[in-house]
C-alpha cells in the first residue's frame, strides 16, 4: 500500500513543489508545519500566511516547533491520522495512490 | 425415455402417506434437489444426489458438470457482478485452486513514488545518481543537442563539478550542489527532474537530456541571470533566490498532472532556487 499524498496547495514560492504537512515528534510532542517538497520553504500552518525563516547557515529547513531540521529522523510527511491530530484535515486535500 | 424403477416406487411410497404430508416432502425433495449441487461446491460438502439415493443411476452427471466448471464461474453466474471478472475465466485448473490468484492479479502495481522508496533514495549514494536518466517512453525524443558522455555520466561529479568539501561540489558558474533535501543530496533532487512524475498534483518541470546537460544548462542560465541579462529575472523570498532564466531552444516540457492534461508542452524555461550559492532545486516550467 502506498501511502496518500496530503498537500494544501503548489508552491506559492517555487510553483512546482507541493505544500505538504510535515511533522516531528520531539518529547512526545508532535510538531506540525508545512514544507515545500521542491523549494523547502516552510509555514507555520495550511492557511500559508506565516513564512518560517531559517538560520542563515542552516542546510536544511528546521521545525518551528523544536527546530529540528525537517530531515532528520524525528520527522516525516504527516499521514492522516496526524493530520487530523494537527486539526488541519478540512485544510489539505489527500491524494490516494494510484490503483490500476 | 429411459425408465426409472426405483423413482417410481419412490411414487408410489408418497401414494401411501396422507396428501398434506406428501406435500410437504415434496418441497424439501425440490429444496434438496435445487441446493445439494451448490451446497456441495460452496462448502465443499459431499451431499449425495437425490438419483443417487433413490436409485443406482449414474449419480449427479447435472452436479459433475457443474462440479466441474470452476468456482469462479459458478459464483460469478450466481451473482452476475458485470466487472472485468468475465475475461478471467478460462478452462484453467490452476486457477481453480487458487482463486485469488486471478483477483490478486488484476492490480499491477502502478508505478508510483511512495515515501518509504523516496526515503531509500535518500540513503543512496552519490555515485548512483548518473544513473537515473530520463527514459520516459511516452515523451518524443529530440536527440542529442548534448552529446551524452558515458565515461561522465557514471562519474558522481559528471565530468563539471568540483569537490570543495565533504559532500559538496561546485560548477564552474559557482552554484553549490551539497547535502540536503529530501532526497538527502542536492544532486538527486534535481534529478528527480530528468524524469516525468505523471501522478504528481500540479506541475513537474522535466528536463531532457542527461544530468551532466542539466547541470550545464542551469549553470549557463544562472551565469546570465547574475548579470541581470535579457530574459532572466530575479526575486528574493526569504533569503532564497529564485531565477527565472528563459532559453533560445526548449529544454524539457511540463510534466506532472497538470502538464499531462495539457499534453506536456515544451518549455524554454529554468526556474532556479538558490540560497546564497546553494542549489535548493532547479527545474524547466
Ligand atoms: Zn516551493
Ligand atoms: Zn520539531
Amino acid at each position: 500500500m502506498t501511502a496518500p499524498l496530503i498537500y494544501v496547495e503548489s508552491c506559492p514560492v517555487c510553483g512546482d513543489g507541493l505544500c505538504r504537512i510535515r511533522v516531528c515528534i520531539t518529547d512526545q510532542r508532535l510538531n506540525g508545519c508545512v514544507l515545500c517538497d521542491e523549494c523547502e520553504a516552510v509555514w507555520t500552518d495550511p492557511s500559508l500566511q506565516e513564512r518560517v525563516s531559517r538560520k542563515p547557515d542552516a542546510d536544511d529547513p528546521q521545525c518551528p516547533g523544536c527546530g529540528q531540521s525537517l530531515w532528520s529522523k524525528n520527522a516525516h510527511w504527516a499521514n492522516i491520522g496526524e493530520v487530523c491530530l494537527l486539526g488541519w484535515y478540512d485544510r489539505v486535500r489527500v491524494v490516494s495512490a494510484k490503483e490500476g | 425415455m429411459a425408465t426409472k424403477p426405483r423413482s417410481e416406487s419412490a411414487v408410489n411410497a408418497l401414494r401411501m402417506i396422507p396428501t398434506k404430508w406428501a406435500v410437504i416432502l415434496l418441497g424439501i425433495l425440490i429444496v434438496y434437489v435445487v441446493l445439494q449441487p451448490r451446497l456441495n461446491q460452496w462448502f465443499g460438502w459431499n451431499l449425495p444426489s437425490v438419483a443417487s439415493m433413490v436409485g443406482d443411476e449414474k449419480p449427479a452427471k447435472a452436479t459433475n458438470k457443474k462440479g466441474e466448471s470452476t468456482k469462479n464461474e459458478t459464483s460469478r453466474n450466481d451473482t452476475a457482478k458485470p466487472t472485468k471478472k468475465g475475461n478471467d475465466v478460462e478452462p484453467d485448473l490452476e486457477k481453480e485452486s487458487n482463486p485469488e490468484t486471478a483477483s490478486s492479479k488484476k492490480k499491477p502495481a502502478e508505478k508510483t513514488k511512495t515515501a518509504e522508496e523516496a526515503d531509500e533514495e535518500r540513503e543512496q549514494p552519490i555515485s548512483t545518481l548518473g544513473k537515473s536518466q530520463n527514459n520516459n517512453p511516452s515523451q518524443p525524443t529530440k536527440t542529442a543537442t548534448k552529446p551524452k558522455n558515458e565515461s561522465d555520466e557514471s562519474d558522481p561529479l559528471y565530468g563539471f563539478l568540483t569537490e570543495v568539501g565533504r559532500n559538496r561540489y561546485e560548477s564552474p558558474a559557482g552554484l553549490v550542489y551539497g547535502p540536503g533535501s529530501e532526497e538527502g543530496h542536492r544532486l538527486k533532487h534535481i534529478a528527480r527532474h530528468l524524469e516525468d512524475q505523471p501522478d504528481r498534483p500540479g506541475s513537474h518541470g522535466v528536463f531532457k537530456g542527461s544530468m551532466k546537460a542539466f547541470l550545464t544548462t542551469i549553470d549557463e542560465g544562472y551565469a546570465r541571470a547574475k548579470k541581470g541579462a535579457k530574459g532572466t529575472t530575479k526575486k528574493e523570498d526569504d533569503g532564497l533566490v529564485v531565477y527565472e532564466i528563459t532559453f533560445e531552444k526548449a529544454i524539457g516540457f511540463i510534466g506532472g498532472e497538470a502538464g499531462g492534461r495539457k499534453k506536456n508542452p515544451a518549455t524554454k524555461k529554468l526556474r532556479l532556487v538558490v540560497r546564497g550559492s546553494n542549489v535548493i532545486t532547479a527545474f524547466p516550467f
